[in-house]
């Protein structure tokens, strides 16, 4: 075989790059079924066709027997005998995948056992011809030139062919040395341009005719012998060669004799083992041209399926035996036709004949080489080639090459011309020159990048075949669509993908389109689609890829992420369905309830996920149970220089690639307080809603964080603790500092400097996979292009960085790798963010609780005093024409409902403003002692929920509760009962008697009264006392426990509030309820906000009765109604 | 070439010399690329505490390694006669910190003896021997002994 690495090596290169586009031909030719399309079976004939010209050349005996089968099936193809039924083209597929895996394995190529290919294919070729023109598929003749020289072992279907179709057939000589290799020519160039005028059957080289060094009589000659067939007439043949007559044989039926086994195996040398992989396939099927021999049924077509059954029927051929044990590169070719009177057993039974109809596309596992082998940068399995791999050399665009060039050229100039700037100090030609570096350098990083870009089709258009095996197989049928093939994408990149591409592709396969009467019961299509899409956005090449089958079950991969221990029920119950889908993103996770050889072999999706990431790409998956899944790919154009973001701690930049970067954000130094929090150990900051862990940049990578002192401009070590720790007095407001408050004390000037814009807070958002946090940075600086290079060994376990890249002042700078940030940092999952951002809510939330919540309705009194009054007391609020109001006996009313309605102001009560004069008035309306009232305001009226938090001290007086600051502003609480007992004491008189008469009797009663609220404490107090109760109040509900059971003697009541800390109201009435001395007592409970959840426990705990803390009313009478 | 490298280099090797505290150790001069005073490193955080930091060399990524803390005695103090030596080790670049630089010596095999084990609170396992000259003794650094991580 030929060693010539550098002719083998364009030969193999160009043989792959004709197999490449095979696939999706012959599955076109499938599809297309009887109406082939003639160019594409072209197309596929004269890959097939130039492989094995080539390889005659180069005595690859393998590859040349088996591209001679294929082509010859596909000569019936393309001259409509033969219809490309699935089946064949299984075998077909699978024939060309052997030429491809031969082609990588080159070297060991002649070696390759490929007889099982070649006999299924040898079958369907037969299986067109009538039976007595069988033989000579599998029959070769050799050709006896004039002078005796023999051109052995000539398929003789092909030189039949080549005859029937009114060819000539020539057999030409060139001469290696002088006709090729001296006028520069290449033996391949010279094959190819041999195909356009017609067939080659057959070429090799004579090495017999050469001699040896010590043959005196040696030919000065190498002949390359190429047998042609050509419709062009012998007297043109010669200018079409090139070469003179005596070279051009015209090959006749005279000239050919059966080839015949002894004289073969003696004039075939050693070395040239030419029809090595033809003769195997006729040893193992041949041919049975016996007249006795009954009709193999393998010749009709029409019968398929029963044609293995007679073979088997017959019996073994003696000879058999011995044909096999002839070395193998001279093994035996089968009796020739011109010997017809030789008894030639029927084939052997245990033949290794592929039947064409009962032929299956190899398991799932045999394709899967194919992804390697396209994938030509891995060296998986390139073990045995001594050669460079095929394809390590790339295809570049001429116009590229020139572009660039032309690029190099001009550098070149810029370069003389900046020296020259340099030399003669001139300023503006220096400038000059630099500008026209700065455009050529971006221009040919750009020209550079576009070299190494591929188009993505070269990994897209393998999935057609592999949804098409994988389905087969599987009993499905799929459609698969693909789009955006021309979409490109750094080489690297290109061959990385393929691994987790193929993955997922293969997963919706296998888990995600169901069988298609699944789908039909689920009144879907019968056929499932799987589109694979690429597309450009944001700078990034997306990948989707989409089925329409059954989808993720969240409930599913929850549960059985809780089987494999990889999360517990209780962490597990607090994730949303799309955090449980993304599960299956965690290593060790694979949901295939049955593993299969398709997918689930344990590998799982993390793996996909790692893979991924090492590319800088994101995976998002979106998936509707009984829908379909959408997986999403997020890939970076290039590896090599990547936009990223530069930021600052302490005196350092860091590189923050853009793809890991969401947003940036800064926070106010004012807003910090109420956006950042602390939840356990962690910060978290609240943005849109959500909460999202913080990390700080400086903690995690242990920088001694500084700040630079105002005043004097000195560097000074950062004190703060946290994030969301101000240091600063003002913000204490217990107004106790601690001691590093106290260090700087002094060198705070007036302005305090944390109120300084420097001391906003700086955010980078970044994303890598699943993980999503925050970055606390000290300074947010420019978006720059980076080119990422390593970082020495010494620094290999520094996981936080991805390498590092040379800043424009020509420092270092470390490019940070966001997700290995995270794991620093113990920030495992988005999911773990979430449920700390969860507890951080509920932590809120109990916060919340734990003060008193109250409904407020809020509105002025004239421009600047606001007020606040109790919802519930509330009736209505209206708006009515000044002109209305009605003064009567020194009282304002309006008609109202068909009655009068009396109307005051504030300021009849309380020291407050009057309102002003206006034209319309808005009124709000009240009902006191069943009676209706309307307290004029200032609008805007605004019903708010809170947290009380009354000063009742200050601003306290008559109408006036408290104050409390709501919204920023002193808000007055107004007493409504104070109000109206002020104004309309007659509305009480009826109870003032009431109640002057129980005061005797109420004397002895008493309440115990718990509640943490200093405020609510007095208010309700006073109400129980101003009715003549004894109160003993309790500061919560321990309190409150020890003192019933210290005094239950002479406690009559309990009232109690329900949120108190330490013991709540529910547990308080639980124990009491629960304490057989002491469940005779009524419980009262006091709330703000009565929730059903609320009112149902506490009738389960035995709470008697509920009330609203400031409906002083209704509470009074529940008393009473409990005491007298 | 492979079978007695070491003793090649020793009988003709030429040593640069120069200060690790007090101590004066030697390489042999053709496994350095160049010594320079550039200090502008790049601080890396999380790195181990014997590397000073990263540094750009005309494009490439140096680590400079602290040698008087990479050899067990106390770091570098930083003075103006500060040196970077940049060796090469493996294929890339590694920076050595030294005090300073002393002169080029010839090294002579009869005068070379096995390291002891501990040369003024260094490890006898970094040195491949040393050298006694008329007034110093000079400890010949293994480099890449010194190198690993």
């Amino acid at each position: 075989m030929i060693e010539d690495d550098e002719i083998l090596q364009m030969y193999i290169e160009e043989s792959l790059e004709h197999l490449s586009d095979i696939e999706s031909d012959l599955l076109t030719i499938e599809g297309e079924g009887e109406n082939i399309d003639i160019d594409i079976v072209n197309n596929v004939f004269r890959a097939a066709h130039s492989i094995k010209g080539g390889a005659g050349f180069m005595g690859l005996t393998t590859i040349k027997g088996l591209a001679h089968s294929l082509e010859n099936v596909l000569d019936l193809i393309r001259n409509k005998e033969l219809v490309p039924t699935p089946n064949r083209i299984s075998v077909l597929l699978t024939g060309f995948d052997k030429l491809e895996s031969l082609m990588q394995n080159i070297q060991t190529s002649n070696d390759e056992d490929v007889s099982d290919i070649t006999d299924a294919l040898a079958n369907i070729t037969k299986s067109t011809l009538a039976e007595d023109k069988q033989d000579i598929i599998t029959n070769t003749v050799n050709i006896i030139l004039q002078d005796g020289r023999i051109f052995p072992s000539v398929s003789q279907y092909s030189i039949e062919q080549a005859k029937n179709e009114g060819k000539y057939t020539y057999l030409v000589e060139y001469d290696l040395i002088k006709d090729i290799h001296r006028s520069n020519k290449n033996p391949i160039e010279l094959l190819d341009s041999l195909e356009k005028t017609g067939n080659i059957i057959d070429s090799r080289i004579d090495f017999d005719s050469v001699g040896t060094l010590g043959d005196q009589s040696a030919s000065t000659r190498i002949p390359f012998q190429i047998l042609f067939a050509s419709i062009l007439e012998p007297d043109m043949a010669s200018t079409l060669f090139d070469l003179a007559d005596e070279y051009i044989h015209v090959v006749t039926d005279e000239m050919l004799a059966p080839s015949n086994e002894p004289a073969e195996t003696e004039s075939i040398p050693e070395a040239m083992p030419t029809l090595a992989a033809p003769a195997t396939t006729t040893s193992a099927e041949p041919p049975s041209p016996s007249p006795t021999e009954t009709p193999v049924t393998t010749t009709q077509p029409s019968r398929p399926a029963s044609e293995q059954n007679p073979q088997q029927a017959a019996p073994k051929p003696i000879s058999e035996p011995a044909h096999e044990d002839v070395t193998k590169p001279s093994v035996p070719t089968a009796p020739p036709v011109a010997q017809p009177q030789t008894p030639t057993p029927p084939p052997p039974a245990q033949s290794k004949t592929i039947n064409e109809k009962t032929y299956q596309p190899p398991p799932a596992k045999k394709p899967a080489p194919i992804p390697q082998k396209s994938d030509n940068d891995s060296d998986g399995d390139g073990g045995t080639m001594n050669i460079s791999k095929p394809m390590g050399s790339l295809r570049v665009n001429v116009n590229l090459l020139d572009t660039l060039m032309n690029l190099a050229g001009e550098l070149v100039l810029s370069r003389n011309q900046l020296i020259q700037g340099i030399n003669s100090s001139n300023a503006k030609a220096t400038e000059l020159s630099s500008q026209r570096i700065d455009m050529i350098t971006s221009e040919l990083q750009e020209a550079i990048m576009r070299t190494r870009m591929q188009p993505i089709a070269n990994v897209f258009n393998k999935f057609t075949r592999v949804v098409r095996d994988l389905s087969r197989e599987l009993g499905k049928s799929i459609d698969l669509m693909i789009e955006g093939k021309e979409v490109e994408l750094d080489k690297t990149i290109i061959e990385s993908i393929n691994d987790p591409l193929t993955h997922l592709v293969r997963n919706s396969v296998d888990h995600g389109i169901e069988l298609p009467q699944e789908r039909e019961a689920k009144g879907k299509k019968a056929t499932g689609t799987i589109a694979l899409r690429a597309f450009h956005d944001a700078g990034q090449v997306n990948i989707l890829i989409s089925d329409d089958g059954k989808g993720l079950d969240p409930e599913k991969i929850a549960a059985a992420a809780v089987k494999k221990g990889l999360m517990s029920e209780q962490q597990v119950s607090e994730l949303s369905s799309k955090e449980k889908i993304d599960l299956i993103l965690l290593p060790g996770f694979s949901t295939a309830e049955k593993v299969t050889d398709v997918s689930g072999r344990g590998v799982g999706m993390d793996v996909v996920v790692t893979n991924l990431e090492k590319l800088g790409g994101i995976i998002e998956i979106d998936s509707t149970t009984g829908k379909g899944t959408d997986i999403q790919i997020k890939l970076p154009l290039t590896l090599a220089i990547i936009p990223s973001q530069i930021i600052s701690v302490g005196n350092e930049k860091y590189a923050i690639p853009q793809v890991n970067l969401d947003e940036l954000l800064r926070i106010p130094a004012s807003q910090v307080k109420e956006r950042i929090e602390k939840v356990g150990d962690a910060d978290v900051v609240r943005l849109r809603g959500n909460l999202l862990p913080l990390l700080n940049l400086a903690e995690v990578l242990g920088i001694q964080k500084t700040f630079i002192h105002p005043d004097d401009n000195k560097e000074y070590p950062d004190q703060r603790k946290s994030v969301a720790d101000r240091r600063s007095a003002k913000y204490n407001k217990d107004g106790s500092e601690d001691n590093n408050a106290e260090v700087y004390k002094d060198h705070r000037s007036g302005e305090d400097r944390r109120y300084r814009s420097s001391s906003a807070i700086n955010i980078a958002v970044v994303s890598a996979g699943t993980h999503k946090y925050g970055l606390v940075v000290d300074e947010l600086r420019d978006s720059e292009e980076i080119v990422v290079k390593p970082l020495g060994r010494h620094l290999k376990r520094c996981s936080g960085y991805a390498g590092a890249t040379i800043m424009g002042d020509g420092k270092v700078a470390l490019i940070l790798d966001v997700s290995n940030l995270a794991q620093m940092a113990d920030l495992t999952t988005m999911a773990e963010a979430e449920r700390t951002a969860k507890a951080a809510r509920a932590a809120e939330e109990a916060r919340e609780k734990a003060r008193d919540k109250a409904s407020l309705l809020l509105f002025k009194n004239g421009e600047s005093e606001h007020c606040a009054a109790p919802l519930h007391l509330v009736e209505r609020i209206e708006r009515i024409p000044v002109s209305s109001i009605e003064k009567v006996s020194g009282k304002k009313v309006v008609q109202y409902r068909g009655g009068a309605l009396p109307l005051f102001e504030l300021s009849q009560v309380a020291n407050v403003s009057k309102l002003p004069e206006t034209e319309q008035q808005e009124i709000i309306v009240f009902t006191v002692k069943n009676r209706e009232l309307g307290l004029m305001v200032t609008p805007p009226v605004d019903a708010i929920e809170l947290s009380l938090d009354i000063d009742d001290s200050t601003l306290k007086q008559t109408g006036i509760n408290g104050s409390m600051i709501i919204d920023g502003h002193t808000t007055l609480l107004v007493d409504i009962f104070d109000v109206v007992k002020t104004l309309n004491p007659s509305w009480f008189e009826e109870d003032a008697a009431a109640v002057a008469a129980a005061i005797e009797d109420n004397r002895q009663k008493v309440i115990l009264f718990a509640e943490d609220s200093a405020f609510f404490r007095n208010q309700v107090k006073g109400f129980m006392a101003e009715e003549g109760y004894s109160v003993i109040t309790a500061e919560d509900g321990e309190i409150a426990w020890n003192l019933l059971k210290e005094r239950h003697h002479e406690i009559d009541l309990v009232v109690t509030d329900l949120e108190m800390p330490n013991m709540d109201g529910f547990e308080l009435t639980n124990k009491i309820k629960s304490d057989p001395t002491l469940t005779h007592f009524k419980v009262i409970a006091l709330t703000s906000l009565a929730s059903d959840a609320h009112v149902k426990k506490g009738k389960e705990v035995g709470i008697d009765e509920y009330e609203i803390k400031l409906d002083r009313e209704n509470l009074m009478k529940l008393i009473r109604q409990y005491l007298n | 070439m492979a079978a007695n490298p070491k003793k090649i280099q020793e009988n003709n090797a030429e040593l640069a010399t120069f200060y690790v505290g007090k101590a004066l150790c030697g390489i042999d001069i053709l496994s350095i690329q160049e010594i320079n005073k550039h200090f502008e490193v790049t601080t890396v955080p999380q790195a181990p505490d014997y590397v000073v930091g990263v540094l750009n060399l005309r494009g490439r990524i140096v680590t400079i390694l602290d040698l008087g803390k990479k050899l067990g005695l106390s770091q570098i103090r930083s003075n103006k006669k500060n040196r970077n030596i940049i060796v090469r080790s493996q294929d890339e670049l590694v920076g050595l910190m030294v005090d300073s630089i002393s002169d080029v010596v010839t090294s002579d095999q009869d005068r070379i003896e096995p390291a002891p084990s501990n040369i003024s609170g260094m490890k006898g396992k970094f040195f491949r021997g040393v050298m006694k000259t008329q007034n110093a003794l000079i400890g010949i650094l293994d480099i890449e002994e010194v190198l690993k991580e």
